[in-house]
């Protein structure tokens, strides 16, 4: 295919109409009549609800109904856990509390009225009598007993796992060292910018309900709502319209978004909800929330021999989709870019007093790659080994790959040591080694750290994914020659209506302006599973693209019939379906369309001219699909195809983050003094995204590594309520990124891509912490756990 | 969270305990306090306005006196809830006579939840700190008034002159 588009920095065609306030999220759209809905939300993190008394609220002028868990016992299903793993305790889970609450914020009671502050007024009518009852949150006490959340499980312990491969006894027991370390993985609230937000309709006379909902996965979502409130599944739309970021936060289905549904149903009025900020970061899920014993194997030269992780993860109190699910990709991905010959991990996930964790932008793989990258820093200080080179004494060779993994995976391509190496000259390596040396002389305390990560992206072939891996696309051409392209994955901010946009033009020779990429309507759009896990390009760009190649199949066909020759004689270029002839290959580059688009004369539609042509645009042929008066025997009119596309495999990006800090050792501050990321992504579809993507995940990184921390208190109050006491990182508080690329493409899809929504966020947080402990190693530091504040800095070094 | 603090009342000691024992004296110095009934043997039921911050509403609740050992000690147990969420405490207090005077040595532990826990958790401790440096000076002059007496009384500008008095009190004592 010709790269005209694909490769470059194509301008994001969803910005304009964000940057001037012409976008569309859920609260922009307004239906007459709309009732507002406001939630009662438990206030204790584990109670016996007594009772509930609505009479008061009721009466609050512009109330038009309160519902409470006795309303929908029977008429909603529970919230659905997509995760099925061996063992697993699944609690009952209903959208509004049934006789206990267990988590604060956990919705109670929804209060409709007329408008959104009616509806909130009443909210503090509705009383509710509570016993309160003994509170788990923390999730190693979960683990050893104490109060029991679900008494009809007997204990705390949602499901217990062991996987990896190797003799991880022998493996340690032959090491020369074996290093230990506890990590905490601290809770993170995603924060997107626009929380969830939900609009029902119901249509009475048709029976069908619409959704407009804040998702990342419209069809999934239909699919579990339409079963939860037993509506046919054919007769629920769900649109998903501007979404403000999702994080993973909105790769969920929600008590909410049925509720809603429902209501609207018996209101036969459409309804809405729009989540506020305390709601977001007390009823949203959380991620990350998990506490490890890191015991790692080595050999006096560095080499690796084996790894175990001990891992309590802390699933809140309920199961949201992927809860679950989310442990086991830490488990998945424990041999980061290095060959560890024997590998274990033992999940012991728990119930606490909390609200569910779920996936957050990396899903268990950021947990993984801190695990390993702070594993591979222990080994490199205990050795007295460089950072870098203790890592690359442990990395597969290029010729290694599909690499097998101890944890059962085959990476599928990858160039480590190129990244690293590209890393350290960008940063300047060893002069910056030479520079920390001599600072520590003068006392000053400058850290490097050093991160070779590796994820898993493209998530992911269906038999490794609870509800489907596939992607699907539809491409059409219309009679005007304009390129619709609808696409199953549904993003919320990722610039996919550009990207996809580039893939198809360029595959078709068109302009990128006549391509218009379509999603989050399930009225609209053939059914898809979403945009997350990386997975966007990788699946739904492959099935864009293949179903492209479904079409030009048919295109060329009908281009023969058209220009009379075998469709064999005929080549495509340039958007232009030409005689193979020495002299036409020459011409093609040269020439003009036939029927150049937007030059159509208005009325009637023209018709495609052929006489005496030997080229045809893939336009004229739509033109001719659809007229239909001169197609081939036995070929449909119209020129569309679809395609779904089912990945082999996984795709495994990688590379090198490098950061430099120096301390304040009068306030404990950090100051960053560089920081390098050599990313690969496999081929780059558009590399401002690319940079967009990482940009953003190292922040979000960042925040971890310094700031960021869901805090319970010890009966379970959510401290952490609101942006004033949950420190998201401010663009002061951002270094300057300095971002290259290796492309080492992929062999699983044609277009050779990998992925990278999730790299900055997987990437960062070690070379971070590692910076910091590195800076601090004249006093001793090996770990500090996140988020790393100034006060805990401090203390080191003015002890 | 603990709560704890001293304070020094120009009041003898028996006259301070008579105050902190006595229903209608307690409705006056609470601040909030818009109803304290007897509900029982040292129990009562209140109706307290406060808030945090901009977080603001009204708690109903119980409040009980156990372990009373006059003059010199007991325990307060509140507990309360309204739209801002709830509140749950126990606080010992304990006094001393110093000559004339009396000290109030007070230790507690709250509890609150709902909003006013993850919105205003910061400044909790700031404003029951705020709030019992308002109920001990409301006290001081309940308990310098003598018995039988008109009750002082307790608006926003009288708070505020007692406040300032206290704290010129605290910065020239010679302690």
């Amino acid at each position: 295919m010709a790269t005209k588009y694909v490769g470059q920095r194509v301008k994001r065609t969803e910005d304009p109409r964000l940057i001037k306030g012409l976008a569309h999220y859920v609260d922009d759209i307004r239906l007459p009549d709309t009732l507002h809905v406001s939630f009662v939300r438990s206030v204790y993190a584990h109670a016996r609800i007594n009772s509930i008394d609505t009479t008061e609220a009721l009466k609050a002028p512009g109330v038009v109904a309160v519902y409470t868990g006795k309303d929908i016992a029977e008429k909603i299903g529970p919230v659905p856990c997509a995760s099925a793993l061996p063992g697993l305790k699944v609690p009952d889970y209903r959208v509004l509390a049934q006789d206990k609450v267990y988590f604060v914020g956990h919705p109670i009671a929804a209060v409709v009225a007329t408008n959104a502050y009616a509806a909130r007024d009443a909210v503090d009518l509705v009383m509710v009598d509570y016993d309160d009852l003994p509170v788990v949150v923390d999730v190693e006490a979960a683990a050893k007993g104490g109060p029991v959340i679900y008494e009809n499980f007997g204990d705390n312990i949602a499901y217990k796992l062991t996987a990896g491969e190797g003799d991880i006894e022998a493996a340690l027991g032959s090491a020369d060292r074996v290093l230990k370390q506890r990590i905490v993985h601290q809770r993170l609230a995603p924060i997107a910018m626009e929380g969830r937000g939900v609009l029902a309709r119901y249509f009475p006379g048709e029976g069908e309900l619409t959704l407009w909902s804040s998702t990342q996965i419209p069809h999934l979502m239909r699919t579990q709502v339409a079963l939860m409130i037993g509506i046919g599944e054919n007769k629920l739309r769900v649109i998903t319209p501007e979404v403000g970021g999702g994080f993973g936060s909105k790769l969920n289905v929600y008590a909410e978004e049925a509720l809603l549904g429902w209501i609207s149903m018996q209101l036969n009025k459409p309804v809405k909800w729009i989540e506020t900020r305390r709601e977001n970061i007390q009823a949203t899920i959380h991620g990350r929330g998990q506490v490890g014993y890191i015991e790692i194997g080595c050999k006096k030269d560095g080499t690796l021999t084996g790894l175990r992780y001990n891992v309590f993860a802390d699933l809140g109190a309920y199961h949201q989709l992927l809860t679950p699910a989310i442990p086991t990709l830490t488990g998945l991905m424990l041999s980061g870019a290095y060959k560890i010959p024997a590998i274990q991990i033992n999940v012991t996930a728990c119930f606490t007093n909390k609200v569910a964790t779920d996936a957050y932008r990396g899903a268990g793989r950021p947990e993984a790659t801190y695990v390993v990258e702070r594993a591979l820093d222990l080994v490199a200080a205990e050795l007295g080994i460089d950072a870098a080179e203790v890592r690359r004494r442990n990395f597969p060779a290029p010729n290694e790959f599909p690499f097998h993994t101890a944890t059962g995976l085959d990476y599928d391509s990858g160039d480590y040591e190129t990244a690293l190496n590209n890393a350290q000259a960008l940063i300047g390596y060893s002069k910056l080694r030479e520079e920390q040396k001599k600072a520590r002389d003068e006392g000053r305390l400058i850290g490097i750290g050093i991160s070779t990560y590796v994820e898993i992206c493209a998530l992911g072939p269906s038999q490794a994914m609870p509800a489907g891996g596939w992607e699907s696309a539809t491409v059409r051409i219309e009679p005007t020659g304009k390129v619709t392209v609808l696409t199953g994955a549904s993003p919320h901010g990722q610039g996919q209506e550009t990207s996809f946009a580039q893939i198809a033009a360029d595959e078709l020779g068109v302009d990128l302006n006549d391509v218009t990429v379509i999603h989050g309507d399930t009225g609209i759009v053939q059914y898809g599973i979403g945009t997350f896990g990386s997975r966007a390009t990788a699946v739904g760009g492959t099935a864009v693209l293949i179903a492209i190649q479904k079409l030009k199949e048919k295109a060329q066909k009908i281009a023969a019939h058209m220009l009379k020759c075998e469709a064999s004689n005929l080549a495509f270029e340039g958007g232009r379906y030409s005689v193979q002839a020495a002299q036409a290959a020459a011409a093609t580059g040269t020439s003009e369309p036939v029927v150049p688009v937007g030059e159509a004369p208005a009325g009637a539609l023209p018709e495609p001219q052929t006489e005496g042509k030997s080229s045809l645009t893939i336009q004229d042929i739509a033109l001719a699909a659809h007229l239909a008066k001169e197609l081939p025997p036995d070929t449909e009119p119209g020129l569309s195809a679809t395609y779904f596309f089912e990945p082999k495999n996984f795709t495994f990006p990688f590379g090198t983050h490098i950061c430099a800090v120096e301390i304040d050792r009068d306030t404990g501050d950090l100051k960053f003094l560089r920081y390098v990321a050599v990313d690969d992504c496999g081929k780059v579809i558009n590399p401002m995204l690319v940079d967009g993507q990482l940009h953003g995940g190292i922040v979000q990184s960042l925040g971890q590594a310094l700031f960021e921390e869901v805090v319970y208190d010890e009966q379970g109050q959510l401290v952490t309520g609101t942006l004033m006491d949950y420190a998201v990182p401010k663009a002061s508080q951002v270094p300057w990124l300095e971002l290259d690329r290796t492309e080492t493409p992929s062999p699983v899809n044609p277009l050779g891509v990998k992925g990278v929504g999730e790299a900055g966020t997987i990437g960062a947080t070690p070379a971070i912490v590692g910076a910091i402990v590195d800076a601090l190693a004249p006093f001793g530091v090996k770990h500090l756990d996140m988020p790393v504040k100034p006060e805990a800095i401090w203390r080191i070094v003015n002890a | 969270m603990k709560i704890e603090g001293t304070h020094q009342l120009q009041a003898p000691r028996q006259r301070v305990y008579d105050c902190l024992t006595d229903p209608q004296v307690l409705q006056r110095c609470i601040p909030g306090c818009e109803r304290l009934e007897k509900t029982g043997e040292n129990a009562y039921s209140a109706t307290i306005r406060a808030g945090v911050g901009t977080i603001k509403g009204v708690f109903t609740g119980t409040v009980k006196l156990e372990d009373m050992r006059p003059p010199e000690h007991y325990r307060i147990v509140v507990e309360g809830k309204g739209t801002p969420g709830f509140m749950k405490g126990t606080g010992d207090l304990d006094l001393e006579a110093e000559g004339e005077a009396t000290i109030i040595k007070y230790t507690g532990d709250l509890q609150v939840g709902g909003t006013i826990a993850s919105v205003g958790q910061r400044m909790i401790q700031g404003t029951a700190k705020m709030m019992a440096s308002q109920f001990f000076l409301a006290l001081e002059a309940e308990a310098k008034t003598a018995v039988g007496e008109p009750p002082p009384s307790h608006g926003f500008f009288r708070t505020a002159l007692r406040w300032f008095s206290g704290l010129l009190r605290k910065l020239f004592s010679p302690h």
